[in-house]
């Protein structure tokens, strides 16, 4: 396994990272895991990680019972690691339902190698699909989605059958209404089918395979992309994100898809018009925001803020540099944003907040808890931006319209302030 | 012998007791060697839903690499954190250890010869996460802290009478603000004064200090006596339900010397507190509990304290019982699911586990209480809780609560709203009954039999009616056995 390139590693400057922001790195690959209907997730880990992972994937993975095999200091030791981990195969496939188990292979298994030919590859009517995301190589959660997602499409995805020449396969997790929206435009410019990735369907990761192009929404998709390129798909960069985000990427797909121009053009520019229409109805301007969650999305965020009239100093997230997020990158810096961080660490959003003194702060839980001890209206990203649509116009007026609410109930964070502090 | 499984684990590693105990002592800073994740899910993943806190601020991880991982090792890492964070000023005044994880330990990562090195007196705990769990590592850390920072500075400290202890709530202790509070109003009730509350509400410096106390008062049977047995004073357990606190109460008074006052204490509290089981055993409330049934699976405490009080003096029926720790005879989740898949008992009392098995199941006439961890929830209202006389009412009062949630469920509501929201098509409430073959009634019974005891007249007058009309609809003359299995599996029965 290639691990992934920790680029932004101890910074030289003045702010050291000592305290890291990301969810357990394989908690993205569980989340997407479990929430798939027939599938039954095996996790070959050490008992702490096990609880805590289990912990967070019945919170916002699925109620899903999880199995795994006992590995302590005698089974790691005495190579019983791979014994375990079949019986605990068997197991899961024996679920009722079961099509697919996908074997999470942890921190410590992956230590103690975890040797994938001794694994079963099906077991009845269950796939079995090894994917391996050790924390101490993975960094990120948002990363570990994109090596869960590549192990199952690598396995699953049919490449046997006819290509779909105007399907598009449309990567990232998003608001159910934004890919109802998505999928509604796209049609409208003459595509003929999305499917929509991670979802709950194998059988969509396995018509995946045969579609004709990818339009990853989100930057840290990258084994995806490598995936798809194997394949000679096309791949659509950007995401239908604000005004010009969606125009350029509506006019992308189109090109990429062979798609009548002026049909297109007609479509964009009328998702243009309703984006304007958004802005000129609702305005952030004045309002200064920090985007730090730890999701892999917080550019894309800054971006449609931006557009929206913030002002977005500082932007910082969990993953790692990548030609995929330089694009928004290079937009934001144009934009006045200063200082855009990745594999971001505490500390520095810490810094930020002392430097730009935001009116409003979408954080991790720990940041955001700073930002409220001060007064400053904050919100934990994850929990509040993912529970309402983004995408489109339809996108932008929910998340501008959050934003603007939020600001708008600025003076009862400054009173709680004021009362515990009595 | 095949492999041993773990199925939705219930109890989590030493290491994790580790950190939970230290960090909640303001003077500690713990340095994690540990990657990210382990940092994270410790520090404010999972505690922010066991414990409402929006992370461990004291903690630090040396975040492992792949480096490490590789073949460098963690001390550069771990001296590179330590040195970092003395640098900004976060180790002011801090006793500084660092802890070992179940990847370090992996990599065979020892560092009790590098903090040697590191600032004076800082100190390595070896969390043993490979092989301990929680428990086992509660009691352990607790003894290594006394061992540590306590027994070398006791020498002076004597027992000062009428002092007492409470060992045990930490982070990651289901309900225990409210079980703290009434522990320690069942200590002043009895007399005695409260010496400390260790390590919740203690520092690393008043460890010495745990000598100071006549008596200590476990919280836990799960963990705890170690520590209580190392101090060498009298130890007593939290109570739950009204004749275990009634004697615990009195031992504590025997054993301060208090007696007089933990007699009016308890007499006090059958007319005030306690009146509320009274009035509920007396009234109409109290004649349900015979043909109710419980299933409890939580920590040892609350499994054993709950399997008394609610078995034992309100004489419900206790379906099953699993402790944690397990205790031998005790179900593991395995058997826990595949019994709540076949049959529920009226009140399940566990932790999402057991929450998600009765989702799985469909159970939608058992009512669910969450009384352990894993799982998030909110306890940090002190009015909830399970110990002691005032857990003795909390318990009965949502238990009855429960019953009329249940009751209310079952009444018929008239369906034309349904109608209007394009819910279920309507059930015509026709005049006179069907014949029902015998081997159809046998079906419906069988079925009926599966439910608690409260919604049983209700649902199956329910049930009636919608096979009754599926055979209507079909212009059948009798009721057949399959036209009821259809309708139970329709209703999802």
């Amino acid at each position: 396994m290639e691990p992934i390139a920790l680029s932004a590693e101890q910074s030289q400057g003045h702010t050291c990272k000592l305290h890291p922001q990301s969810m357990c790195p394989a908690f993205g690959s569980l989340r997407i895991l479990s929430r798939i209907e027939g599938s039954h997730p095996v996790m070959a880990t050490d008992t702490g990680c096990l609880y805590g992972l289990t912990f967070v994937t019945h919170f916002y993975g699925a109620r899903k019972s999880i199995l795994a095999p006992t590995l302590g200091s005698a089974e790691l030791y005495s190579g019983e690691i791979v014994e375990g981990t079949r019986a605990a195969i068997e197991a899961a496939a024996r679920e009722p339902g079961c099509r697919l188990v996908p074997v999470v292979s942890l921190c410590v298994a992956e230590t103690a190698g975890m040797p994938e030919e001794l694994l079963p590859r099906q077991v009845g009517d269950a796939e079995v699909v090894l994917v391996r995301v050790p924390a101490y190589a993975i960094h990120s959660h948002p990363e570990a989605k994109d090596v869960a997602l590549e192990a199952l499409l690598r396995r699953l995805g049919d490449r046997e059958g006819p290509r779909e020449e105007r399907t598009v396969v449309v990567v990232g997790e998003v608001f159910p209404a934004d890919q109802l929206a998505i999928d509604a435009i796209l049609r409208r410019m003459g595509v003929a089918a999305t499917i929509a990735l991670p979802g709950r369907s194998i059988d969509d990761l396995r018509r995946a395979g045969r579609a004709a192009a990818l339009a990853p929404l989100h930057p840290f998709y990258k084994g995806v992309t490598r995936l798809y390129r194997e394949w000679g798909a096309s791949v659509a960069g950007g995401a239908p994100v604000g005004i010009s985000g969606t125009y350029a990427w509506l006019k992308s797909i189109g090109a990429l898809l062979d798609l009548d121009p002026a049909l297109v053009d007609r479509v964009a520019q009328e998702e243009r018009d309703k984006a304007q229409a958004v802005l000129a109805a609702k305005s952030l301007k004045g309002a200064r925001v920090l985007v730090t969650g730890y999701e892999g999305t917080e550019l894309a965020y800054a971006r449609l803020l931006v557009e929206a009239g913030a002002e977005v100093p500082y932007v910082s997230t969990s993953i790692g540099v990548d030609p995929l997020s330089l694009p928004d990158e290079l937009w934001l810096k144009t934009r006045g944003t200063q200082e855009v961080v990745y594999r971001k660490a505490l500390e520095e959003d810490m810094a930020a907040l002392d430097r730009y003194a935001p009116d409003f702060v979408l954080g991790t839980t720990p940041f955001a808890a700073a930002a409220k001890e001060r007064g400053i209206p904050a919100m934990y990203f994850t929990n509040q931006l993912a529970s309402r649509p983004f995408f489109l116009s339809s996108g932008m007026a929910a998340t501008i319209g959050f934003v603007a609410e939020t600001l708008e109930r600025t003076n009862r964070y400054r009173e709680m302030v004021a009362f515990f502090a009595e | 012998m095949p492999p041993s499984l773990i199925r939705d684990l219930s109890d989590t590693s030493g290491y994790w007791a580790a950190v939970w105990t230290m960090c909640t002592m303001p003077d500690v800073h713990v340095i994690a060697d540990a990657p990210v994740g382990c940092f994270n899910l410790v520090a404010t993943a999972v505690p922010d839903y066991t414990d409402a806190i929006p992370h461990i601020e004291n903690m630090t991880p040396a975040t492992i690499t792949e480096q490490e991982v590789g073949a460098k090792g963690t001390s550069d890492k771990v001296r590179w954190t330590y040195e970092n964070l003395r640098a900004s000023g976060a180790l002011d005044g801090k006793q500084v250890i660092v802890i070992s994880t179940a990847e370090s330990e992996m990599i065979g990562a020892d560092l009790s010869s590098l903090v040697a090195t590191l600032g004076e007196g800082t100190r390595f705990y070896w969390s043993n996460s490979l092989s301990e769990d929680e428990w086992a590592g509660r009691d352990r850390v607790l003894r290594w802290l006394w061992e540590q920072f306590g027994a070398p500075h006791a020498a002076g400290v004597a027992p000062a009478p009428g002092t007492v202890n409470i060992i045990g709530p930490t982070y990651g202790c289901f309900n225990s603000p409210s079980d703290l509070e009434e522990v320690r109003r069942l200590i002043a009730g009895a007399g005695g004064r409260i010496n400390l509350v260790y390590p919740l509400e203690a520092t690393l410096a008043d460890t010495p200090r745990l000598a100071a106390a006549q008596v200590n008062v476990v919280m836990y049977r799960e963990f705890g006596a170690g520590l209580a047995g190392m101090l060498g004073q009298p130890m007593l357990y939290a109570p739950f339900g009204m004749r275990e606190t009634t004697a615990f109460v009195r031992e504590l008074g025997r054993l301060l010397g208090t007696s007089e006052q933990a007699e009016a204490f308890i007499a006090g509290e059958k007319r005030t507190t306690l009146r509320a089981v009274w009035d509920l055993w007396r009234g109409p409330q109290g004649d349900w509990f015979g043909t109710t049934d419980v299933g409890i699976v939580a920590g040892r405490s609350y499994a054993e304290g709950l399997a008394r009080y609610l078995g034992d003096e309100l004489g419900m029926k206790i379906a099953f019982v699993s402790a944690r720790p397990r205790r031998p005879d005790d179900p593991d989740n395995d058997e826990v699911r595949q019994m709540l898949h076949r049959r529920a008992p009226a009140f399940v009392f566990g932790s999402i586990n057991e929450k998600i098995y009765l989702s799985e199941a469909g159970a939608k006439f058992a009512r669910f209480f969450m009384a352990a961890f894993p799982g998030p929830t909110v306890r940090r209202a002190v009015g909830t809780p399970f110990m002691g006389y005032r857990g003795a009412v909390y318990v009965v009062q949502e238990i009855v609560n429960g019953l009329y949630d249940t009751l209310f469920n079952f009444l018929p509501v008239d369906q034309a709203y349904s109608m209007i929201r394009g819910g279920p098509p309507k059930i015509e409430a026709a005049p006179g009954n069907l014949p029902w073959s015998l081997e159809a009634k046998a079906v419906l019974d069988e079925a009926l039999e599966k439910l608690p005891y409260i919604p049983r007249i209700s649902a199956s007058r329910q049930m009636q009616m919608q096979v009754e009309a599926l055979a209507r609809e079909r212009s059948l003359k009798e009721v057949t056995p399959d036209l009821v299995r259809e309708a139970l599996a329709t209703a999802g029965m």
